[in-house]
């Protein structure tokens, strides 16, 4: 069970874990659109 | 690096600030549910949206495969395939999430729950669905089983994440959203960060399926023999 002192500390791993996927998710997209051009 | 029109940069970003405040929202706005230990409810706004979206994805891959038995469109197929993999993927999230909240509730991970039953059966038909793409040589006839099989799912999905939980009276599981009476009967701050951290789960989805298409798409283009090809109109 997390104590009310950590709710902070999971939501800022929560927030961490959301931004490096959505990075990776623009990273990747970029790299798709790359592909789509070569002929 | 090739770079994004400022719309479609601009809707990205406002996902990411979307799901963002409603990741703040869940630990800082929300407030505690009642007969939930400790700090355990707050799982709920990201273990309901994933189930949701899950179903979202699993209905989505049954109508793209319907479009695809009337078109013949390899783009269709692509697209109920897509889907299901990231279906998948909020489905096991949802499952994972129901576990470690039922560790904290129910005293262990897995419980034979009638919801962690139709989760699973959920799991393995779409699971299936995988197995299938990848056992069947022949493109066409692949394309062709697979959406005969996710238009199955149309029946299968409702029937396990909705009716069947309904039908059961002996669960541990507490009421769901949309209760056995109809109605909505969740605290109002509650239920406004779980429709925002749905429908942002539900749009990040949708992004994810556009990229994952459009990769299955090149992959076509680059070795015809493994993948549908566009037949010239």
């Amino acid at each position: 069970m997390i104590g009310g002192g950590g709710i902070g500390m999971v939501m800022i791993v929560n927030l961490v874990i959301w931004t490096g996927l959505f990075l990776y998710l623009l990273r990747l997209e970029s790299h798709v659109r790359d592909l789509e051009k070569e002929p | 690096m090739s770079t994004l029109s400022v719309a479609g940069r601009a809707w990205r970003w406002a996902l990411w600030a979307w799901i963002s405040i409603c990741i703040v929202g869940a630990f800082l706005y929300a407030p505690l549910a009642a007969k939930f230990i400790g700090q355990s409810s707050r799982i709920l706004f990201f273990h309901v949206p994933m189930a949701w979206t899950s179903f979202v994805a699993f209905i989505a891959a049954g109508v793209w495969s319907i479009l695809y038995l009337w078109r013949r469109d390899p783009d269709q197929d692509r697209a109920a395939a897509a889907a299901v993999e990231i279906g998948l993927v909020f489905c096991f999230l949802a499952t994972a999430t129901g576990a470690m909240w039922a560790r904290v509730m129910w005293g262990a991970w897995w419980n034979w729950d009638p919801r962690q039953t139709s989760i699973s059966v959920v799991l393995v038909f779409y699971a299936a669905y995988l197995v299938l793409r990848g056992a069947v040589e022949d493109l066409e006839a692949r394309a062709r089983l697979c959406a005969a099989y996710a238009v199955l799912g149309l029946v299968v999905a409702p029937f396990f994440f909705f009716v069947l939980p309904r039908m059961v009276s002996f669960t541990l599981h507490p009421d769901a959203v949309i209760n056995t009476r109809a109605k909505v009967e969740v605290e109002s701050r509650m239920l406004q960060v779980l429709l925002a951290s749905s429908l942002g789960f539900n749009v990040l989805f949708f992004w994810m399926h556009g990229v994952r298409v459009r990769l299955l798409r090149v992959a076509a283009r680059r070795a015809p023999q493994v993948e549908l090809e566009e037949v010239p109109a």
